[in-house]
């Protein structure tokens, strides 16, 4: 069974029968360990799916379980929240207390541990995201990628299997996103985490290992970015890119030159074109 | 101009009452507070005065800065003064005209009145407010407060709110400052005309700041829901504050002092 089960889900933001549905019988899964990447336009419930799987909001119809654990069980839900955490888009609006340790500590303290483990469990989580020097140090004259990864230390120290990024990179300039983008790779590639990351940028979705394309409530696409990026078409028929260099190389070969499908990243690029010049 | 606001006037320090435990500042200046009301001869005066400057001696923070502070509320002292010069009756009258008389008396009351003024900001500057961080304070209070937990009032909620409108003090000043340039850039005009149209054009500031203030709150609602918030029961705490024998010493002899002001009042030499 998979980590993350979503079966026959419905969910609308408006109550009863008849309000617009953002999901309609959907069915997806995620495996234990497993780096997927979630692309989609503006309101094709990216983020109403990673609250879903929080538990923050409850479908109409059908049933998510994390780990085993269903959302719609109450008494269920804080060991799930607990397994599963989820770093925010803004970065100012997940910070609790004003202090980076106390924050970090925030997680920790609700679970009820005892003093000195979370001093240990803090200790660890800043050293995880190199950010123990600033340990003592306000969180509001951090920088946006810094107080992501506090962010990132703080759903660290509840220790979840799971971790699901709803666009945690949006607000971030461009060294901040790269910076964030590799730890999400770490987690999952050093720490087996399994990593959700739901964005806007085609070039971070390059990077996981699935990549899911939501529109008008439906999965219309599931694959490696491989898959998923040689279908340039149908990926602009939903508002979406694909990834500038997949893009360079689908020009190409709409000229005729005969490149490979899919192209993911720069070097691989080159190296086609290379070959293809000698060739 | 926002950015000259400092927050909570804490002054980050290493002396005697920076490492006093902040739940036994608060008892501490309990008890000064009652000395200082309490004193009402120049003997307990001196004493309160005595310990007052001992106290911002100890606290190492710049007399500059006390006096900068003590100078915004002159205008109270002075009022207060006044009013106690002009409205005190005595027995020795001094000078009179018509109904107003000033009585040797009130003018003693009155430097009296000063001085307890002063004695309570000074004290209540060095012990808490400048030497204490905002944290720490929600800390001690919420320590303080966790008995009335058993009547049911919720202690650790208004923590946690304290907690919360600390953490978010500069975040808020830094949104208001982007929407004045924002509605500044539009031709927006806040600093001309009188005192109730420059009120007016606050309210194309005020409304973004609630309306983005509301959001925030949801946002930040949910995050701790996923960090497993469900309120204080049930939750411990990484910092434990531990009180050293020092913190019960300074306590007693702050209360051994506010019992010598009484003990002054009754039995002391009267002026």
């Amino acid at each position: 069974m998979a980590y993350i089960e979503i079966k026959g889900l419905s969910f609308s933001y408006e109550e009863g029968e008849d309000g617009v549905r953002i999901f309609d019988n959907l069915d997806l899964s995620f495996e234990e360990g497993s780096y997927t990447a979630v692309l989609g336009r503006n309101g094709s419930g990216k983020s109403t799916l990673a609250k879903l799987i929080c538990g923050i909001l409850q479908p109409i119809h059908g049933s998510i379980t994390v780990g085993g654990l269903s959302t719609a069980d109450e008494d269920e839900l804080y060991e799930l929240r607990r397994n599963c955490g989820m770093i925010f888009q803004n970065p100012d609006n997940q910070l609790v207390a004003s202090v980076v340790e106390e924050d970090v500590a925030f997680a920790p303290e609700n679970l009820g541990m005892e003093p000195l483990l979370i001093r240990k469990t803090v200790d660890e989580c800043l050293a995880a995201v190199d950010m123990t020097d600033y340990a003592k140090h306000a969180t509001y004259k951090l920088s946006g990628g810094q107080k992501q990864r506090v962010a990132i230390a703080g759903v660290l120290a509840m220790m979840p299997k799971c971790i699901i990024f709803d666009e945690a990179t949006a607000m971030l300039d461009p060294l901040g996103r790269r910076d964030i983008t590799e730890r999400m790779k770490a987690l999952n590639k050093e720490k087996g985490m399994t990593v959700i990351n739901i964005t806007h940028y085609m070039n971070e979705a390059a990077e996981a290992d699935r990549v899911i394309v939501l529109d008008g409530g439906k999965a219309i696409m599931d694959g490696t970015p491989k898959e998923v990026f040689s279908h340039g078409d149908k990926l602009r028929a939903v508002k979406l890119d694909t990834p500038q260099i997949t893009e360079l190389c689908d020009e190409l070969i709409n000229l005729g030159y005969n490149l490979p499908k899919g192209v993911l990243h720069t070097m691989e690029a080159a190296e086609a074109i290379e070959k293809l010049a000698k060739g | 101009m926002l950015k000259d606001i400092t927050l909570g006037q804490f002054f980050p320090g290493n002396s005697l009452l920076h490492k006093t435990d902040a739940r036994f500042k608060i008892l501490i200046l309990l008890a000064l507070i009652i000395g200082i009301i309490a004193a009402d001869s120049s003997f307990s005066f001196l004493l309160m005065g005595v310990v007052t400057v001992t106290l911002v001696l100890v606290s190492k923070i710049p007399i500059k800065i006390i006096l900068k502070n003590l100078r915004m509320l002159l205008f109270i002292f002075i009022f207060t003064a006044v009013l106690n010069v002009f409205f005190y009756e005595g027995e020795t009258l001094l000078w009179h005209r018509s109904f107003i008389e000033i009585y040797k008396e009130g003018l003693i009351y009155a430097l009296f009145m000063i001085l307890r003024l002063a004695c309570l900001v000074c004290s209540s500057f060095v012990v808490l407010t400048y030497t204490t961080s905002p944290l720490d304070m929600t800390d001690a209070i919420e320590r303080l407060l966790s008995p009335l937990k058993k009547i049911k009032v919720p202690v650790h909620e208004f923590a946690m709110m304290m907690t919360i409108a600390l953490r978010f003090i500069p975040t808020l000043i830094e949104e208001t400052d982007k929407i004045m340039s924002a509605q500044k850039a539009r031709g927006a005009d806040m600093e001309s005309g009188g005192l109730i149209k420059r009120a007016k054009a606050l309210i194309p500031i005020l409304i973004p700041l609630f309306v983005s203030s509301f959001r925030r709150a949801d946002e930040l609602a949910e995050a701790m829901e996923c960090r497993c918030y469900r309120g204080g029961e049930g939750r411990t705490k990484m910092k434990q504050i531990k009180s050293c024998f020092r913190d019960y010493a300074f306590l007693t002899v702050t209360v051994g002092i506010c019992v010598a002001v009484f003990f002054i009042n009754r039995y002391g030499v009267r002026v």
